[in-house]
């Protein structure tokens, strides 16, 4: 009699132990790290997660921001010890790296599964994929970047010259950038054109004719005809049509001010500078954004586009909950003043919403981005060790980047600096890719 | 008859050669002061204003309502004072800490003789031979192993412990001070401590307030150090806040600017306040001759 | 050495004494800077494990062409660098050593770039030597000549990038100048002036001589500091045109924090320590030749 009632009791105490376990699991508190490279959304990231933990109660999101460089090496010690956090801001750079070092979590079934693929662009997602190299899905954009051609309608005008539209060619492009060089007494008062070897200004051509940099299967620096016949177009540009400006002669200004300080009249660069260009020019003059003149030999459907992503820590206890605010952060929560002017949200709600066009403001063609995110195969030269051999950030001057420089500044001849990176360029390759 | 005139010449030609030598000098300055000139004028600048070639030298806030806006927004919105006063406590401390050892070290190298004095001193040199970027991995390493992460302690006690400049510094120039002042103050009893507080700490003053200067200037200056040691928002030095005005794709000029001159003021200010107290110093201490 | 009349201190004392610097320089001084010694001997990211390579890192420096300008450009640099700060810094001492009116100002002016970021200054000269609009080169022109290319020209950048610096620097070597020279007592000179010596000699008899431990710690100072110039590099050129304005930090900077590549950059370090260390040697050496104690 007693044997049975103890064991009954028993079982019941288990019972609303489990019980209460389960319970105190479900109230118990989750703490998520968010680490955010971008200091001038801040705000915006701190209302974020206001209205996540509003949504989800018991969740607390703690916010880091940094500066990109710090943010970098702060990160990669804390992978390095194991404690990276929960969520965190992934560049297209350093993606293939992390995720072959198995830092990022693998976000493929997550995204079968529980991702709504109707309201994402999910060519950005695959470029993604591809930059990872792994074949699987490694991480979640929120931001897709792409290059475009500026213009400075005024100076057109006064040109008598139409704009650009998507039917122009590269002879178009060239006979443009003459009418539009003005000589004054044997000085240059204003450039048709003005780029130099930065990756912005260069891939975009190459991708614009169906060129490769980089063998994706062997991992090596093959430029094909068609990437080196647009770099001999450009480097032509200055050197024998004299329509565009060696970079030693723009030393007094930032590159991203030639444009908007009205010393060229066309520009090729990131649609994130959109935003720059309406601080600078204000209301100086009128100017537009076109696609980048399609190559003799292209086909109009590709463009020069990377995304910013968020990826997640392969080892966070909290992984659901992580999952949740990463969807979170890419798409419903996200409003459109969180997007620099030019950067395009790869969740289809906010692009496609009137708000994204800014019609009060320049440029009238914005709607050039959504064309671009909706229809265009996106092509990127990324690779391991890209930020070495492309020349990136105070590597500049350096790699690819310094040569083409040295190219248009007269240093060396477009054959001895073609040359030249062949070599350079797969001695560091090798390195990266034994 | 003849002297009035040479008398007059000299004289005359003293004061051409006074007004030259100022009227130089003034040119000089100004160029030299250029910079920072420009760093001033810029804060009273918007955004879109400051890059603007050939440059604007009045700067389009000025003498207007919005002159300070700048300013204000980096007070109001960016909690700039408290940022100040955290690279106050942490350049002030770690200043002074290093005057004390360093000059307590310089007085032993410059002084005694023991065995292992030129190997430290060796290593001492050595050591700052290297630049921070090479050793800043390793070191946030070990600060780990000490559990000192996010906090202060990895920005002031190494300096406040060591410091190859200062001790440097300080042992050759007490290795110029005549023996005489140890041989007299050790008859009259004083033991090497005394000897070190109260004789030559006293008169090397100018060499305190120099490595005060630059020890503080470089504890100020450090950006390394506070990003990575310094997670929450409310600890962060000044520099490291500067960098919030620059994003992947974008930067505030005018904000960084206005950062700029306000960081770069307490350290001028305690330059000047230096200045005058070497000049004072030497001038009242009769130490010499 | 000193000689003392009697033994004024205990044997330990030095050793207390320099406990603090001790334990600093132990733990974190030496501790990181062998740590780096032995990252060196590794391919470390910090991303994937690390491995011994041995002397891989050491072997592609060596091979590596450009590494050689950068070397090169390194030791150029500092020589420009040493020689200009501690002439100007000696010469801005000189001059400011008195007590006049105002005088306070210009010891500020001179000190002020010192204490300027290096990105304003990067920005300020950038314009000032840029073609056709900076005023340099609108002198130039004034003048009938060419424009110069003064950072775009390969074969100048350096040497400009060096002189900024110098020009930067040169306050803060004319501080320490000061401090020296508020040491030499008055009365000295005022004997030789008693004596015939004019301001020439007074100079080269007098000053320096009494002037050279403040010289001796200065160069040594310089020496190490001329290596130091990441942030003004940065600012201007970037490495630059062709890696023509390179310099070891640079490219230690640029292989430690842009590309990760921590093991490289390591060694770069070591090289560079053994350049610095291999000098400093040689002065220390040459120490007892030429500077000389007042008593």
């Amino acid at each position: 009699m007693k044997h049975r009632s103890c064991r009954l009791s028993a079982l019941v105490l288990l019972g609303l132990c489990a019980s209460l376990f389960s319970a105190g699991a479900d109230a118990k508190n989750i703490t998520l790290q968010y680490w955010s490279w971008d200091s001038s959304v801040k705000k915006q990231n701190e209302e974020i997660i206001a209205k996540f933990e509003a949504e989800n109660p018991g969740v607390k999101v703690e916010l880091t921001t940094l500066e990109t460089t710090e943010y970098w090496v702060k990160l990669r010690l804390l992978a390095n010890q194991g404690k990276l956090p929960d969520i965190f801001n992934m560049s297209s750079g350093y993606l293939e790296e992390w995720a072959k070092a198995g830092f990022v979590k693998d976000l493929t079934k997550d995204i079968q599964d529980d991702l709504d693929k109707e309201t994402f662009y999910m060519n950005t997602l695959d470029v993604g994929r591809d930059i990872a190299g792994t074949g699987k899905y490694c991480a979640l954009p929120y931001a897709l970047v792409t290059t475009v051609l500026f213009y400075n309608k005024d100076m057109f005008d006064k040109a008598g010259i139409a704009y650009p539209d998507k039917n122009w060619t590269w002879d178009d492009f060239r006979k443009a950038a003459k009418k539009l060089t003005i000589v004054k007494d044997g000085k240059v008062e204003q450039y048709g054109f003005w780029f130099f070897g930065r990756y912005t200004n260069v891939e975009s051509w190459i991708f614009a004719n169906n060129g490769n940099l980089v063998d994706q299967a062997t991992h090596t620096y093959k430029p094909d005809a068609n990437a080196i016949e647009a770099m001999k177009f450009l480097c032509d540009l200055v050197t024998k049509d004299k329509v565009a400006p060696a970079k030693k002669e723009m030393g007094a200004y930032r590159y991203q001010d030639v444009f908007p300080q009205g010393v060229a009249a066309m520009w090729v660069d990131g649609s994130w500078f959109i935003d720059n260009n309406r601080t600078i020019i204000g209301d100086k003059f009128k100017w537009d954004i076109a696609e980048v003149p399609v190559g003799p030999h292209g086909d109009g459907k590709t463009a020069y586009g990377w995304p910013d992503f968020v990826a997640l820590s392969p080892n966070s206890p909290n992984s659901a909950m992580a999952w949740k605010f990463a969807k979170f952060v890419c798409g419903q929560g996200v409003s459109i003043d969180m997007y620099m002017a030019g950067k395009i949200p790869t969740y289809k709600p906010l692009t496609e919403s009137p708000a994204f066009l800014e019609k009060d403001k320049q440029p009238a063609n914005k709607g050039l981005l959504i064309t671009q995110v909706q229809q265009k195969t996106l092509k990127t030269s990324y690779t391991q060790g890209w930020s070495e051999w492309r020349g990136y950030g105070p590597a500049e001057n350096l790699g690819l980047n310094g040569i083409i420089d040295a190219i248009i500044d007269g240093g060396m001849t477009f054959d001895e600096g073609m040359k030249k990176a062949d070599v350079n360029i797969n001695a560091i390759l090798k390195r990266y890719y034994k | 008859m003849g002297k009035a005139p040479v008398l007059k010449d000299g004289t005359a030609m003293k004061r051409i050669r006074t007004i030259i030598f100022y009227a130089v000098l003034a040119v000089d300055g100004i160029i030299t002061l250029f910079p920072f000139l420009w760093m001033l004028l810029n804060s009273f600048n918007s955004e879109g204003n400051i890059f603007s070639v050939p440059s604007k030298l009045i700067p389009d806030l000025l003498g207007t309502n919005h002159m300070f806006d700048n300013y204000l927004t980096i007070f109001k919105e960016f909690h700039w004072g408290r940022y100040t006063l955290n690279s106050f406590i942490v350049a002030g401390l770690s200043a002074l800490g290093q005057v004390l050892t360093s000059s307590l070290a310089g007085f032993a190298f410059a002084t005694m003789r023991f065995r292992g004095k030129n190997v430290i001193f060796s290593l001492l040199l050595g050591t700052m031979m290297v630049p921070v970027q090479s050793t800043i991995i390793p070191e946030f390493l070990i600060m780990m192993k000490l559990g000192w992460l996010d906090s202060y302690l990895p920005m002031i006690v190494p300096s406040a412990l060591v410091g190859s400049f200062g001790t440097f510094l300080f042992k050759e120039y007490y290795e110029n001070v005549p023996p005489a002042y140890i041989d007299a103050s050790s008859i009259d009893g004083a033991g090497p401590f005394k000897i070190y507080s109260k004789v030559y700490l006293p008169m090397s003053s100018s060499q305190i307030a120099t490595l005060l200067i630059i020890s503080f200037m470089n504890s100020w200056n450090d950006l390394l150090r506070p990003i990575l040691y310094v997670s929450s928002d409310k600890w962060q030095t000044v520099t490291q806040a500067l960098t919030q005005f620059q994003s992947q794709y974008s930067a505030k000029w005018n904000l960084i600017l206005t950062g700029s001159v306000l960081s770069v003021l307490p350290i001028l200010m305690l330059y000047i306040f230096m200045q005058n107290y070497i000049i004072e110093s030497s001038v009242s201490s009769g130490v010499k001759g | 050495m000193l000689k003392h009349k009697l033994s004024w201190y205990r044997g330990w004392v030095p050793y207390v004494m320099l406990i603090p610097t001790v334990i600093g320089l132990l733990i974190f001084r030496l501790g990181p800077l062998l740590g780096s010694l032995a990252i060196s001997f590794t391919d470390l990211n910090m991303l994937t494990p690390a491995t011994f390579v041995g002397l891989a890192n050491y072997k592609e420096m060596f091979q590596n062409p450009s590494f050689i300008q950068t070397a090169e450009n390194t030791f150029l640099f500092s020589l420009v660098y040493v020689v200009g700060v501690m002439v100007l810094g000696l010469g801005l001492a000189l001059v400011l050593n008195r007590k006049a009116k105002g005088i306070g100002f210009f010891r500020a002016a001179f000190y002020s770039p010192v204490v300027t970021s290096a990105v304003a200054v990067g920005i300020v000269w950038s314009w000032i030597l840029s073609p056709r609009l900076g005023i340099l080169n609108q002198l130039l022109s004034a003048l009938g000549l060419n424009e110069v290319y003064w950072l775009g020209d390969p074969k100048l950048a350096l040497y400009v990038v060096a002189i900024i610096q110098v020009w930067k620097m040169s306050g803060y070597y004319m501080i320490l100048f000061l401090a020296g020279l508020k040491d030499i007592p008055d009365t000295i000179q005022e004997a030789a002036i008693v004596d015939g010596a004019n301001g020439r000699q007074r100079f080269f008899r007098v000053t320096l001589p009494l002037l050279s431990p403040t010289t001796f710690f200065v160069l040594n100072v310089a020496i190490i500091d001329s290596f130091k110039n990441f942030e003004l590099i940065y600012a201007m050129t970037k490495g630059g045109p062709q890696n023509a304005t390179n310099t070891l930090v640079y490219d230690i900077y640029i292989n430690g924090f842009i590309h990760f590549r921590l093991g490289y950059a390591s060694a770069v370090s070591y090289f560079l320590l053994a350049c610095v260390a291999v000098i400093t040697i040689i002065n220390f050496i040459f120490k007892k030749r030429w500077v000389k104690h007042q008593y």
